[in-house]
């Protein structure tokens, strides 16, 4: 639930309550007033009918009275003389309906008689007034709720919208762009606070994350020159004329370590590489040719594993850096290769602006996301854990969207390259 | 040929010293920026090999030096920094080739053969191991004057081995040499072996004798002993 519609809510019960309330004390109170008041004409009246005899000798006539009705019943007894008011309803035959009243009941003594005698007044008009009255302090009481309801609204929508392009821009920020958090311009404290607060954040995160970058960076620069120590001891090692065949089994296992790790270190050194944009460049690259030519660089491997390679390509170029788009080739062909079984097929598709690599492997489907973690690899895997990240950081870093599936027993990765307008895809990645 | 070593690092310098001091090569070499300022001003060197991270200086400097006082020696800069910059810079203060630390000696042997090669001859040169005969600018192949057609790859392999002769060259080192750095297939060495495989078969289909010599699995050998 929003703020805005969680606050009123809470406001609208309490509003509403207090408005049933108020308004139903409001009409206990003016009916108790109401019924005062004809209490005390039934009083005026009755004092009226006992003066009237007294003097006259004889009962008035019940037809007397403008708006009362006065009527006497004979009594035995003169027992209750106590005065009893209350509510009732009558038919008023003039108007031809039934009418709320209010009467006076008691019994005295009348020509030296004992009298019951009931007075009538009508409640209708007083009833009426009673409404108007209500209707007439009511109604604007509620106009005034819904103005000011209104205003609200519409001021709170207002008052957030600075909040609202903050939420934006934290969303558009992205810790690989170059781009820093942009605060918002606004003169209400608590967001300017917020602001400050998440532009801190943004600086911080970026600096530290910076700070890792280079840290990786001279981690693998200062590891090059060790690992060159170690490549040249092997290399005069193995010119040794007294190399058995265990030295020498040895001497294959640390080439193959040493290998691995150059090769570790040179991927790290990449990924620094495209995230700090050093490969700049651009130029239009003919993607065809760019792939006919790789085929041909990795036939040895291909036929070594004997795999069928098929290719769907029509012409098409991207306007990219010719390293980066090396690398993205490269990458993909070595995973279709490696990851193959031998004896199976890879193909290679272009279309509808989509980059497409099918290769058959493991009978499973890998995980879509996972697999583009660094240093996410299945046991088999012999690599580094980092090809597939590179190639993730490539497509990053030049708006591809690229994405992995497993559709009949073919592992395809699709890369999109028209993907660029299409910015939240991205994030999504 | 009289080859310059400045490189810091002792131990690298030691291997590169012994792999080069081969058939009448002299090696003299510099640890710091001093040293190897005073050697290459007084000597002349077929190819100085150069790191560019020294205790008390900057190679690229040395470099300028060298290209002021107009000597014609080769260079071949070795650096840990694998940075597009700098080698651009390097290449254009006039180094000749550009070596990212790690290496294999053969590899760093086939360059500093390669620039001699390009400064003495002019890039035209003809190799010659007994009845083999490589042309290194038509890319040609000749076994007892008949040519042998190898592809790209297989005359690059064939030219790192006779250029390294006599030395044992690790599978790992072979496949760098082919594959470069790009491709992550560091590890698949085993497919190096097809491929000299291949050359072998070529090679003595036409007549010539079979120079390679495993070496346990681990790397081959190109000798005529």
């Amino acid at each position: 639930m929003k703020l805005f519609s969680s606050y009123n809510r809470i406001l609208a019960i309490i509003t509403l309550t207090g408005l049933i309330v108020i308004g139903f004390l409001f009409y206990q109170t003016l009916g108790q007033y109401i019924n005062k008041q004809i209490d005390d004409h039934l009083y005026e009246e009755l004092l009226e009918v006992r003066d009237f005899t007294h003097v006259k000798n004889i009962l008035p006539s019940p037809d007397g009275f403008d708006d009362v009705i006065v009527d006497y019943k004979k009594i035995n007894k003169l027992s209750d003389k106590r005065k009893y008011f209350a509510d009732t309803t009558f038919y008023n035959p003039k108007k031809k309906h039934d009418e709320s009243a209010r009467y006076l009941k008691t019994a005295l003594i009348l020509n030296r008689q004992p009298y019951e005698v009931m007075i009538m007044a009508s409640k209708f008009e007083r009833q009426e007034q009673i409404k108007s009255i209500i209707l007439i302090i009511l109604l604007p009481v509620i106009i005034l709720l819904l103005i000011l309801w209104l205003v609200n609204r519409i001021l709170i929508k207002r008052m957030w919208l600075p909040f609202r392009q903050l939420l934006i821009n934290i969303k558009a920020f992205n810790i690989n762009q170059e781009k820093v958090f942009e605060p918002v311009q606004t003169n209400i404290e608590e967001f300017r606070e917020l602001n400050n607060a998440v532009l801190e954040v943004s600086l911080k995160v970026k600096s530290d994350y910076k700070e890792i970058k280079l840290f990786t960076e001279n981690a693998s620069h200062e590891m090059m020159t060790p690992l060159a120590v170690i490549n040249s001891k092997l290399d005069t090692m193995l010119q040794s004329n007294a190399l058995g065949k265990e030295e020498s089994e040895i001497l294959a296992d640390l080439y193959k370590a040493t290998s691995k790790l150059t090769k570790l270190n040179q991927s790290l050194l990449l990924l620094v590489k495209i995230d700090n944009d050093q490969l700049q460049d651009k130029e239009e690259i003919d993607l065809k040719a760019l792939i006919e030519e790789k085929i041909s660089y990795f036939q040895e491997l291909i036929q070594k594993r004997e795999l069928q390679v098929e290719t769907k390509i029509s012409a098409f170029s991207v306007f990219a850096n010719r390293s980066l788009i090396e690398i993205l080739i490269n990458n993909l062909f070595s995973n279709a290769i490696r990851h193959n079984n031998d004896g199976g097929s890879m193909m290679v598709t272009i279309k509808n602006d989509s980059l497409i690599f099918s290769n058959t492997g493991s009978r499973n489907g890998l995980h879509p996301q996972k697999i583009f973690e660094r240093f996410y690899k299945d046991n088999a895997s012999d690599g580094t854990g980092l090809g597939l990240a590179i190639l993730k950081q490539v497509c990053l870093k030049q708006n591809y969207e690229l994405s992995y599936n497993y559709n009949q027993e073919y592992h395809q990765f699709i890369i999109n390259f028209k993907s660029s307008e299409n910015k939240s895809q991205l994030t999504m990645l | 040929m009289k080859f310059l070593i400045v490189e810091d690092e002792e131990s690298l310098r030691n291997s590169i010293n012994q792999y080069l001091t081969v058939e009448g090569n002299i090696c003299d070499h510099a640890s710091t920026y001093e040293q190897g300022y005073q050697k290459l001003s007084i000597y002349d060197y077929d190819c100085i090999l150069l790191d560019l991270t020294l205790p008390d200086g900057e190679g690229l400097q040395l470099l300028k030096y060298l290209k002021k006082i107009n000597k014609a020696d080769g260079v071949l800069i070795i650096s840990a920094r694998n940075s597009l910059d700098q080698k651009i810079e390097g290449l254009s203060l006039g180094a000749d080739d550009y070596l990212i630390k790690p290496f294999h000696l053969s590899e760093l042997y086939a360059r500093v053969q390669s620039i001699v090669r390009r400064r003495h001859f002019n890039g035209n040169s003809i190799f010659h191991f007994n009845e083999i005969e490589i042309d290194t600018t038509a890319k040609e192949t000749k076994v007892n004057g008949k040519p042998v057609y190898l592809t790209r790859k297989e005359f690059e392999l064939l030219l790192y081995f006779v250029v390294n002769k006599n030395k044992v060259i690790s599978k790992a080192a072979a496949v760098v040499h082919i594959w470069g750095d790009d491709a992550d297939m560091a590890d698949s060495f085993d497919f190096i072996y097809t491929h000299i495989k291949n050359v072998r078969k070529k090679l003595t289909d036409s007549g010539c004798k079979d120079y390679f010599h495993s070496v346990y699995g681990v790397g081959y050998k190109f000798t005529d002993s």
